[in-house]
C-alpha cells in the first residue's frame, strides 16, 4: 500500500505542470518549487534529527552555505579569452579565469569592478562568459559537506540540548558574518545569482524561457527524488541501522561494535550537502540570496514541517513540507469577521504555532507517520501472538520462560 | 587460546581513586564471578576493559593486543562484550534489528539471510523468537535483559561481560540466563559475572575476584575466596553480620 501511494504522488507530480490549469498556473507552479525546496531540508532534517538523533539547529546554515558558495562563484568568478590585465587572474589553457574584485554595495556608476573596467576597454571586442550554473551547485554542495565535517567533528562529545544551541550558534554566528561582510556578500542586500536557466533551454524540441517554471520545476524536483533515494538507501543500509542504535544509544552501540564517531560525522556530511544542494538550485531560481534566508524563524519552519508530518520518517517529513508550504501559501487570504479585517499573512504563522503545539502534545509521531506505520508494521501485533500461540502449542505452555509480559 | 592481560591498572575520579593497581590475567574460557561490596569499582573496572573510561595508568592486553587506549567499538571487534547495569536495548527498534546491530557492526552482509537465521537462532534460544518485530521498548524488563544478552551473541566476543544479570529477575528467567551462560562458557567463551546474588556466582563461578574500594584483595577459587579473612571482613560478612540478604550463605557455611 506505501508503494503504490508512493507511486501514485510521483506520477501526480509529474504530471502535474502539464495537466494544471485551474489559474495562478506561475503561483502555483512556484509554491510546489519551494514545496520541493523544504522537503530537501525537512527530509534530510529528518535523517539527522529524527534517524540519528542529532537535534540540530544548523541546518538552515548549511542551506545557507550552499546557497551563498554558489552565489560568490557566480558573483566572482568569470571566464575569458582575453586577460584584463587588471584583475587577478589565471590562465586556463587558452583561456583566462577572471577573480573580481569585491566592490560591496557602492554603485556601479560610481565605482566599477575591475572586469566592468576591462569590459568598458574592451568596448565589446571580448566575450567573457559566466560560470555555469551547475559548477556553483556543485561547489555548494562540496563546500556544505566540508563545514558539514568540521561541525561533525566539534559536535562529537555534544548531546541534546548542548548539540541544539552549539548549532543553533553556529548558524547566528554565520548569518552574522554574512551580514557584516558587506564588502564581499553586499550584507543585507543579498547577492543576485543568474536563473537557472539563464539563456533559456530547449528540451525535446519545445523551448522554455529564462522565466518558465517547468525547468526549474523539475530541476527541484528530481534534486528532491535524488536527495529521497539516497535517505532510502541509507535508511535500509547498515548506516541507517547505526545511525538509529546511535539514536537511541550511543556508549551501548559502541560496546557492541559501531564506529559512532564515523557514523555521527557522516550523518551530518550527507544532509548537509543535502541541504546545501537545494540552498543552491533555490538560490538560482530565485536569483538572490540574502542572510534573512538562515534566520531562526526559517530553521523553526523546516523543523516544524518534519515534526508536524514525523521527524522519524523522511518521506513523511518530505511529504509534509510539501503539503505544509502550501497550507501556509493557501491561508495568505485575508478575510472580514463582522467588519474586521483578519490578516491572514500574519495570522497563517499563529495557525501554524498551533498546529505544532497540537501536534507534539497529542501526536508525539507526528501526523503522517501513525499512518505509514498502520500500512507497514500494522500486522507485526497479530503476528506476534500467532507466534507465541504456535511456540506454546508446540512446547507447552510451561516450557516458556521469561517470554510474559510481551506487549505489542 | 583466549588471553587477557590486565597489568596495575589505576582509575582516578578527581580525589577518588577507583582502581588501585588492579592486576589479573585470564586463560581460557574461564568462568570468573567479579564481586565486592557497592562502589568496589566492579563497573568501573568493566568499563575500563570495555574502553568506555581510559585508565590513568596500566595495561590491557587481550589476546596479545594491547586495548587500553583503543574506542570501545574496537575493543567490541577485538572480542570484549559487556552489558550494562541498567538494560541499554536499542528502544525504538524492532528486536531483530538490535540483533542486527552488532552482527553488519562485524562486517557481515545485510542482505541475504545469513545475519537473520543467526538471529532467530538466539532468539528461539532465549525464547523469544515470536517477538522478532516488535520495538525494544515493547518488552518487559526481563526480555530486554534477554535481549542485551542476545545482542552478544551475535557480537561474538572471546571474553563476555555481564553485569548484574541477575538483578531484578524471576526464578525462570534465571534458568534461562544460567542456561545462556553455561552454553557460552561451553562454546569457549570466557565469562566474567558481576553480581551481588551470591548463591548464583557461588553456583557458577570456579574462579572469584574481589574488588574493595579499588584494591583487588583476593583472586581464587570460591573455597579459597570463601575462606579468605579479608574478603570475609570486607564483602562476605560473618554469621554476625548476616543481614539475611543471601550475602555470606555460603560463607557462615565454610
Amino acid at each position: 500500500m506505501p508503494h503504490a501511494m508512493g507511486i501514485a504522488l510521483l506520477a501526480f507530480f509529474f504530471a502535474f505542470p502539464f495537466v494544471y490549469s485551474a489559474g495562478n498556473y506561475d503561483y502555483i507552479m512556484h509554491i510546489c518549487i519551494v514545496g520541493f525546496f523544504y522537503a530537501i531540508l525537512a527530509s534530510s532534517w529528518s535523517m539527522l534529527a529524527g534517524y540519528a538523533g542529532q537535534f540540530s539547529f544548523g541546518h538552515m546554515a548549511f542551506m545557507g552555505l550552499g546557497a551563498y558558495t554558489a552565489a560568490l562563484f557566480c558573483h566572482y568568478f568569470f571566464i575569458s579569452p582575453e586577460p584584463t590585465g587588471i584583475c587577478t587572474e589565471f590562465a586556463l589553457g587558452s583561456n583566462y579565469l577572471i577573480i573580481k574584485n569585491p566592490i560591496g554595495v557602492t554603485s556601479t556608476t560610481l565605482t566599477q569592478d575591475c572586469l566592468a573596467q576591462a569590459m568598458e576597454k574592451w568596448d565589446g571586442a571580448v566575450t567573457v562568459s559566466p560560470m555555469p550554473v551547475w559548477l556553483g551547485v556543485i561547489l555548494g554542495t562540496l563546500v556544505g559537506g566540508i563545514f558539514g565535517l568540521l561541525i561533525g567533528l566539534l559536535v562529537l562529545p555534544l548531546r541534546a540540548a548542548y548539540l541544539a544551541l552549539f548549532t543553533l550558534g553556529f548558524s547566528e554566528i554565520l548569518r552574522a558574518t554574512i551580514s557584516a561582510e558587506i564588502q564581499i556578500t553586499r550584507g543585507q542586500a543579498g547577492i543576485e545569482l543568474p536563473g537557472l536557466f539563464e539563456n533559456g533551454i530547449t528540451i525535446a524540441g519545445h523551448y522554455f524561457g529564462k522565466t518558465d517554471k517547468i525547468p526549474p520545476y523539475f530541476v527541484m524536483f528530481f534534486l528532491l527524488l535524488g536527495c529521497l533515494a539516497i535517505l532510502y538507501w541509507l535508511s535500509r543500509s547498515r548506516f541507517g541501522l547505526f545511525v538509529r542504535a546511535l539514536r537511541e544509544d550511543q556508549d551501548a552501540a559502541a560496546a557492541l561494535g559501531v564506529n559512532t564517531t564515523r557514523y555521527k560525522i557522516l550523518v551530518f556530511v550527507i544532509t548537509s550537502m543535502m541541504a546545501a544542494s537545494a540552498g543552491a538550485v533555490q538560490a538560482h531560481y530565485v536569483t538572490i540570496i540574502t542572510p534573512n534566508n538562515l534566520m531562526i524563524l526559517q530553521m523553526s519552519l523546516v523543523v516544524a514541517m518534519a515534526v508536524i508530518a514525523g521527524v522519524e520518517n523522511f518521506v513523511a517529513a518530505a511529504i509534509g513540507a510539501i503539503l505544509i508550504e502550501f497550507t501556509l501559501e493557501m491561508l495568505r487570504t485575508s478575510f472580514n469577521i463582522g467588519g474586521v479585517e483578519i490578516d491572514m499573512t500574519l495570522w497563517r504563522l499563529v495557525f501554524f504555532g498551533v498546529v505544532l503545539m497540537l501536534t507534539l502534545r497529542f501526536a508525539r509521531n507526528g501526523l503522517l507517520v501513525p499512518v505509514i506505520n498502520y500500512f507497514s508494521r500494522g500486522h507485526v501485533a497479530a503476528e506476534t501472538v500467532v507466534r507465541r500461540k504456535q511456540s506454546e502449542s508446540s512446547e507447552g505452555a510451561s516450557t516458556a520462560p521469561g517470554v510474559q509480559g510481551g506487549s505489542s | 587460546m583466549i588471553e587477557l592481560e590486565v597489568s596495575r591498572l589505576n582509575k582516578k575520579f578527581g580525589g577518588n581513586h577507583v582502581l588501585k593497581d588492579v592486576s589479573f590475567e585470564i586463560k581460557g574460557a574461564e568462568m570468573i564471578g567479579l564481586i565486592g561490596p557497592n562502589g568496589a569499582g566492579k563497573t568501573t573496572l568493566t568499563n575500563v576493559l570495555d574502553g568506555a573510561v581510559k585508565p590513568n595508568s596500566g595495561t590491557v592486553y587481550l589476546n596479545g593486543k594491547r586495548i587500553d587506549q583503543l574506542p570501545p567499538f574496537e575493543i567490541a571487534k577485538t572480542g570484549l562484550g559487556r552489558t550494562f547495569q541498567v538494560t541499554r536495548s536499542f528502544r525504538r527498534m524492532t528486536v531483530l534489528e538490535n540483533l542486527y546491530v552488532p552482527a553488519l557492526a562485524l562486517g557481515k552482509s545485510h542482505t541475504g539471510n545469513e545475519v537473520k537465521e543467526q538471529a532467530l537462532e538466539v532468539l528461539e534460544f532465549l525464547t523469544m523468537e515470536h517477538l522478532r518485530n516488535e520495538y525494544a521498548r515493547a518488552l518487559s524488563g526481563g526480555q530486554q535483559k534477554l535481549l542485551e544478552l542476545g545482542r552478544l551473541l551475535m557480537l561474538d566476543p572471546d571474553i563476555i561481560i555481564l553485569d548484574e544479570p541477575f538483578a531484578g529477575v524471576h526464578p525462570k528467567l534465571m534458568e534461562v540466563i544460567y542456561d545462556y551462560i553455561r552454553r557460552a562458557n561451553a562454546q569457549g567463551k570466557a565469562m566474567i559475572i558481576i553480581s551481588h546474588q551470591m548463591d548464583s556466582i557461588f553456583a557458577l563461578c570456579e574462579r572469584l575476584l574481589v574488588l574493595n574500594y579499588g584494591d583487588l584483595i583476593a583472586d581464587g577459587t570460591p573455597e579459597q575466596v570463601k575462606k579468605d579473612p579479608v574478603v570475609i571482613e570486607a564483602y562476605l560478612g560473618t554469621t554476625e553480620d548476616r543481614s539475611g540478604t543471601g550475602h555470606g550463605d555460603e560463607a557462615e557455611q565454610s
